[in-house]
């Protein structure tokens, strides 16, 4: 059996909005429309799915990105063994991944306080090739950058250096805020 | 009275013989009320329903095996009430449904003898209420992932992590709330784009 499909669909924004609980004043009506409406109820199961593999994804350690200090302490407080690495302003730390570790993260010191657009690049010094991470995100009242790289790539890296730089960009100007050398041991 | 036609491990459509052409709710909770338990009519209505309540149950109570208890009790109750000519407005079968859950859900009914009891009087009839749907191929997925926007990824994983709301991840991240939904329904769209992409 075929059914009729809603004239009125739920746009994507109102879909994560009740589904995070934003508009606790609109849910009732969300809630009316998704229990009688195939077609959104469809689009926000997948946009749940997504979000759960998302969680997968961030468990498994399998994503690279910059994240936030309380975001961290909230994967800790989770359960997962986050190994971190504090890494002054131009300087280096010794570092690796045991198979124990679900993710490692690097902080990463710099002043952020007036910078408008930050990118970060991060160079394998021993397979000579880099990656540049354009306009992350980052609190400017934060005195430190939060780097998770990937959890996988790093287990797969051999012995050797790597280099992050965060660069401050501005009117088409770069600054370099900072240099961070990781000497990774397999 | 006629058995639920429903059993573990057969989706609802499979146990509709013919195509019949689109009905509505409406019609459809007439014909369960009327017929009494036309089985291809409540299969109809459990494939119908069966996510839309799962997703009720996920959002409220934030278990996968809560929500699929939910499922089966709420169609239960709803199949009952059809088949007794209980529900006086048939147009409204969807409130009611909704109506249904978010009652469950505030007695914690869910397990409790009532469902028993319901469970008894349907004595032959096993609804498997459990909607697992297309699995998500997790590594095309961590691959679209890594092909977002820098704010994007960071601003998706940190709010789909634990469900949080614009607000807290702007905090966290020194963004504005509004700046967060805006990257966020960007990059949630683009993720969707390509990972739906790919699967075709």
């Amino acid at each position: 059996m075929s059914e009729p499909v809603c004239i009125r669909a739920l746009p994507t924004s109102a879909l994560l909005a009740y589904w995070l609980g934003e508009h606790v004043a609109e849910e009732a009506a969300t809630e009316e429309h998704l229990m009688g409406c195939a077609r959104c109820s469809a689009r926000l199961d997948t946009l749940v799915r997504l979000g759960q593999g998302i969680r997968r994804t961030t468990r498994a350690g399998n994503f690279h990105g910059v994240l936030s200090a309380s975001f961290v302490e909230a994967l800790r407080q989770d359960g997962l063994r986050v190994r971190e690495y504090h890494v002054p302003r131009n300087g280096s730390v010794a570092c690796t991944v045991t198979p124990d570790d679900d993710l490692v993260v690097s902080w990463l010191a710099a002043p952020l306080h007036d910078v408008q657009r930050l990118d970060l690049v991060f160079e394998d010094l021993v397979a000579g090739h880099a990656l540049r991470m354009t306009d992350v995100a980052f609190d400017p009242a934060a005195d430190a950058v939060v780097l998770a790289p990937n959890t996988t790539a790093l287990r797969a890296f051999d012995s050797g250096p790597r280099r992050a730089r965060l660069i401050a960009v501005q009117d088409g100007v770069e600054r370099e805020l900072g240099s961070y050398t990781f000497d990774h041991t397999r | 009275m006629p058995v639920l036609s429903l059993r573990p491990g057969r989706s609802y459509a499979a146990t509709v013989q013919e195509p019949v052409p689109a009905i509505d709710d409406g019609d459809l909770a007439q014909r369960i009320a009327m017929t009494r338990g036309d089985a291809d009519a409540e299969a109809e209505l459990c494939r119908r329903f069966a996510p839309r309540i799962r997703l009720y149950g996920l959002r409220h109570l934030r278990s996968a095996a809560g929500a699929a208890d939910l499922v089966q009790d709420v169609l239960l109750m709803t199949l009952t009430k059809l088949r007794a000519g209980a529900l006086r407005d048939s147009g409204k079968l969807a409130s009611f449904i909704l109506g249904t859950c978010r009652q469950m859900v505030i007695d914690g009914r869910r397990g409790g003898r009532r469902r028993e009891r319901i469970l008894e009087t349907f004595s032959a009839s096993v609804v498997d209420a459990e909607e697992p749907g297309e699995p998500l191929d997790l590594q095309r997925l961590e691959s679209c992932l890594a092909r977002l926007a820098e704010r994007e990824r960071s601003v998706l994983i940190m709010t789909f992590y634990d469900e949080r709301p614009a607000d807290e991840v702007a905090t966290a991240l020194g963004l504005s709330p509004g700046n967060v939904r805006v990257i966020r329904h960007r990059g949630i769209e683009k993720l969707r784009e390509c990972v739906t992409a790919e699967a075709t």
